[in-house]
């Protein structure tokens, strides 16, 4: 019973796309594949609670025994019980007056700016990546090295300066071997993917008893 | 003239950004900060939408407005909250049937989507005439060529031996010009966002302050 | 008489309204319509003959589209023949006698039609000017092109037959989507001819399109998932039979044992990042069966984990697998829930997070295996920055760069759901890998035919792997 009915469930709700993919029949739509689809978003908004107790467990934990760096668990735990708050008995967007919901203020003002500095650390990142990358090493690094370089001269003008041929290179490199090795990656994991789907739907894996 | 100080939302902007930017020298105490409030804030407003985008119009506002023509909703009603029994240690084991469906369905998605919309499609991109011009015969065969030598570096089931070995090997060739290329190619992207950040602490923040103390 | 001629008693006539008040009735309609009275007097021999088109050559059929969930119906035609007959008719207008002839016949039939079938088509008129201005304002419906044909349609009701589309008169088909199940339809496909005269092709009798069985357009995709299905079944019983299966070493597997162990020895903890999305990715489920792997290993030598989150739901089967291995591998005890646990859910303030912990905790070793985005390379740099061996794998094609760069050992696309299997152990699992590798084998031996075909000419294989 405990493992039978999990498989079981599991084994039924995989068919279910796969017969509303095939059949057009319209309550086939309807129910295989629209209603399923949003039963799913509402599953996934209901399990935001098992996050919730996941991080006021440890964070609580740590302000509770005053362990090093308990005040920024307490500033983690604030900044959550505000902004949920917010979001739980508030609304969002501009409220009659113009002014912003505090939803949304502190998403404007705090929320979207971190995220796009988080963001903008990539070029500093890619540029010790880069570094790194253009050590060669063996002929797999400077085939890696060869293209990085061919592209990003050639998507600047300095490219065209050096040659006019280097910006076609750049695209040729791009339009050609880039498009035939993302696409063997693509067909390979797609097929990985697929395999892994059909072994979850015969019941060999099962990763939602905690068996992989 | 009016001196017009930036709003305390630039300068809580402009805070956060550059407590996560010193990051860059080391960790301290105002990245910590910000890290924190960060993981507060966003978690507190996906919850927030949640609620506001998908429980209340999909579920609670159809369910109380019209029950008889939503009462199926009750499904993955009963589902959410079932996956909160993994806290009642007896009936803990329950809470999996959620997840199971969960899983399930996804995994039936996902079998259409690999086999139907990238297998046929790439496969059939890749089946390309070699009765063309010179120039795109080239490039035809590179193509057909770095698919088939990089499919066959994937291949578990088999030694890497015999005429396999170099196939495998043009094969990782391809995958390495690829991976240089697609480097290259988001470089210059990552460098542009950097610049739109800088522009926002220089222009909407900087620039406003120094002009209201220093005039000008 | 001109019902007749229309082909149809229901289209196009307003049965039942006779009299004086018809004129004002009609310049009424006109004068709403902005110009339609203007519009109907500028082209004459076009104005009046919606109601009275001449034949075109050509026979239309109509019939429900198949495989379709019944919101569809086909249009079908002989392409030749009607761009035949609509060159024959445009040549006539080239010849000014010919035009002229058509022009007087149309002025005619003009006279003939009478006050009251006069009145009643200046209405219609005034009605299909409006339309026309209103499809033209939209941008909806450019004007047909030459050699082009309008399809137009009348559902049951409708008292006008309307312009939907224009195509090619040689195309031959037509599929007209997005129709009611319980509405029937009627087509007909017009072109002008000399002196602008509208030519029409008999209406098709009506027709409702109908819900059918199956997708027949997308056998392909079941075939695919027919054989993928046998190849990996079949090959999971054989193995279940106990026939050996081979499988080549995957690059980084080794290293996965190299890094716990190093772990053990230095007293650090093991970083383990599932991705982030959440367990509806099979990238993130391969993810795990790799965790379950690396657990086994933390739990027998007594090395900390921890496995941060992006989403609730990977948490919740993350922390299953993990307390999973702990007991299979005899040490239930050394299990705790935080282990496994929850940070945000946005991308970005998770990557804060983790290179946070990764700083301040100084991991031996990262594993960033599963769907990754942007954020790969700044988790990866991190973990770079602070000499941890990194252990990574993604399908991601935009970010195995970053991976390739950045980490120890990276395992690409495939890679990563095969590594999941092989560390499995479970020969069942590597039977599926075997089964995997024959359809990849049927792949590539359908694409070296199908370049074979190509090349010959022979287009209809490679059509066959279109996805609808």
């Amino acid at each position: 019973m405990k493992k039978q009915v999990p498989i079981l469930l599991a084994v039924v709700a995989s068919l279910c796309p796969v017969v509303g993919f095939l059949l057009p029949q319209p309550w086939v739509d309807e129910w295989m594949n629209r209603r399923l689809d949003e039963w799913m978003v509402i599953i996934a908004s209901f399990a935001l609670v098992l996050g919730v107790v996941s991080v006021v467990q440890v964070n609580l934990h740590k302000v509770r025994r005053r362990s090093r760096g308990w005040g920024f668990s307490l500033a983690l735990l604030l900044s959550l019980g505000i902004m949920s708050a917010f979001g739980l008995f508030g609304g969002q967007g501009e409220r009659a007056d113009g002014s912003l919901h505090p939803f949304t203020w502190v998403f404007q003002f705090a929320f979207s700016p971190l995220q796009a500095t988080m963001f903008s650390l990539l070029a500093f990142y890619v540029a010790s990546a880069s570094y790194r990358a253009f050590r060669v090493r063996n002929v797999e690094a400077s085939l890696l090295l060869v293209g990085a370089v061919l592209i990003m001269i050639g998507r600047i003008p300095l490219g065209q300066a050096i040659h006019p041929l280097v910006p076609q290179i750049a695209e040729w490199i791009m339009q050609f071997p880039n498009t035939a090795a993302q696409r063997g990656i693509i067909i390979g994991a797609a097929l990985g993917a697929a395999a892994m789907s059909i072994r979850v739907m015969v019941g060999i894996e099962r990763p939602y008893l905690g068996k992989s | 003239m009016q001196l017009q100080l930036p709003g305390i939302g630039e300068w809580m902007a402009a805070f956060f950004t550059l407590c996560i930017f010193s990051f860059l020298y080391r960790d301290n105490v105002l990245y910590r900060l910000a890290e924190s409030i960060f993981a507060g804030v966003s978690f507190g407003y996906y919850i927030g939408l949640a609620r506001l985008n998908t429980l209340e119009p999909n579920l609670f506002r159809p369910l109380f407005s019209d029950f008889a023509g939503h009462w199926p909703l009750l499904i993955p009603f009963a589902l959410g909250l079932i996956l909160y029994l993994r806290y009642v240690p007896k009936a803990a084991w329950i809470s999996n049937w959620a997840l199971a469906i969960y899983i399930g369905y996804y995994i039936g998605v996902n079998l259409i989507q690999r086999l139907h919309g990238e297998v046929l499609p790439q496969a059939k991109g890749t089946m390309l005439s070699l009765q063309v011009p010179p120039g795109q015969l080239l490039g035809n065969l590179v193509i057909i060529l770095g698919v088939l030598t990089v499919l066959i570096y994937f291949f578990f089931s088999s030694p890497q031996r015999g005429p396999l070995k170099p196939a495998a090997r043009i094969g990782v060739y391809y995958l390495m010009i690829s991976f240089g290329a697609s480097f290259g190619y988001t470089v210059m992207g990552r460098i542009s966002l950097l610049i739109g950040r800088l522009t926002f602490v220089i222009h909407e923040w900087a620039r406003p302050l120094v002009r209201a103390v220093f005039g000008g | 008489m001109r019902v007749d001629r229309r082909g149809s008693g229901t289209i196009g006539r307003r049965p039942g309204r006779r009299g004086a008040a018809r004129g004002a009735l009609a310049l009424l309609a006109a004068l709403l319509a902005g110009g339609g009275l203007s519009g109907a007097g500028a082209a004459p021999a076009a104005g009046s003959d919606r109601e009275n088109p001449r034949p075109l050559a050509a026979t239309l059929a109509v019939a429900d589209t198949p495989a379709d969930g019944g919101s569809s119906l086909t249009l079908t035609w002989d392409g030749a023949r009607l761009a035949a007959a609509l060159a024959e008719a445009h040549g006539e207008a080239e010849d000014p006698a010919a035009a002229e002839e058509a022009a007087k016949e149309a002025a005619e039939e003009g006279v003939e039609e009478g006050a009251e079938e006069a009145a009643d088509e200046a209405v219609e008129e005034a009605a299909d000017a409006a339309e026309t201005r209103a499809a033209a304002r939209a941008g909806a419906l450019p004007a047909p092109g030459a050699g082009e044909v309008d399809v137009e349609r009348a559902a049951a009701g409708d008292t006008a037959f309307a312009r939907i589309a224009s195509v090619p008169a040689s195309a031959g088909r037509f599929v007209d989507e997005g129709l009611e199940r319980t509405t029937t339809y009627r087509y007909r496909l017009t072109g002008r001819g000399a002196g602008g005269r509208l030519l029409a092709t008999p209406p098709t009798p009506p027709l409702a399109p109908r819900v059918n069985a199956f997708r027949t357009r997308r056998l392909n995709a079941l075939a695919a998932m027919v054989f993928m299905g046998a190849c990996v079944v079949g090959l999971i019983l054989r193995a279940r039979r106990g026939g050996q299966i081979y499988i080549r070493r995957i690059s980084g597997l080794d290293a996965i044992d190299e890094a716990v162990g190093r772990a053990t020895e230095m007293g650090r903890k093991i970083l383990y990042i599932p991705g982030i999305i959440s367990v509806n990715e099979p990238q993130t489920l391969a993810s795990l069966g790799i965790l379950g792997y690396v657990a086994k290993l933390t739990a027998r030598y007594g090395t900390e984990l921890e496995v941060p989150n992006i989403d609730p739901l990977t948490m919740a089967a993350a922390r299953e697998i993990v307390k999973q291995s702990y007991m299979e591998e005899g040490h239930p005890e050394g299990f705790r829930e935080e282990m496994v646990h929850y940070i945000t859910g946005d991308q970005f303030a998770y990557a804060a997070a983790v290179n946070g912990i990764m700083v301040r905790d100084r991991p031996a070793a990262n594993f960033l295996l599963g769907w990754f985005a942007a954020e790969s390379l700044l988790l990866s740099e991190t973990g770079q920055s602070i000499g941890a061996i990194q252990i990574a794998g993604t399908a991601q094609v935009t970010q195995l760069p970053f991976f390739v760069s950045a980490c120890d050992y990276t395992m690409l696309g495939e890679e990563l759901f095969a590594a999941s299997a092989y560390l499995s152990r479970d020969p069942l699992i590597l039977g599926s890998i075997a089964g995997q590798d024959v359809m990849k084998a049927a792949i590539l031996a359908a694409i070296v035919l199908g370049v074979v075909l190509s090349t010959a000419g022979v287009a209809g294989f490679a059509a066959w792997f279109t996805a609808l």
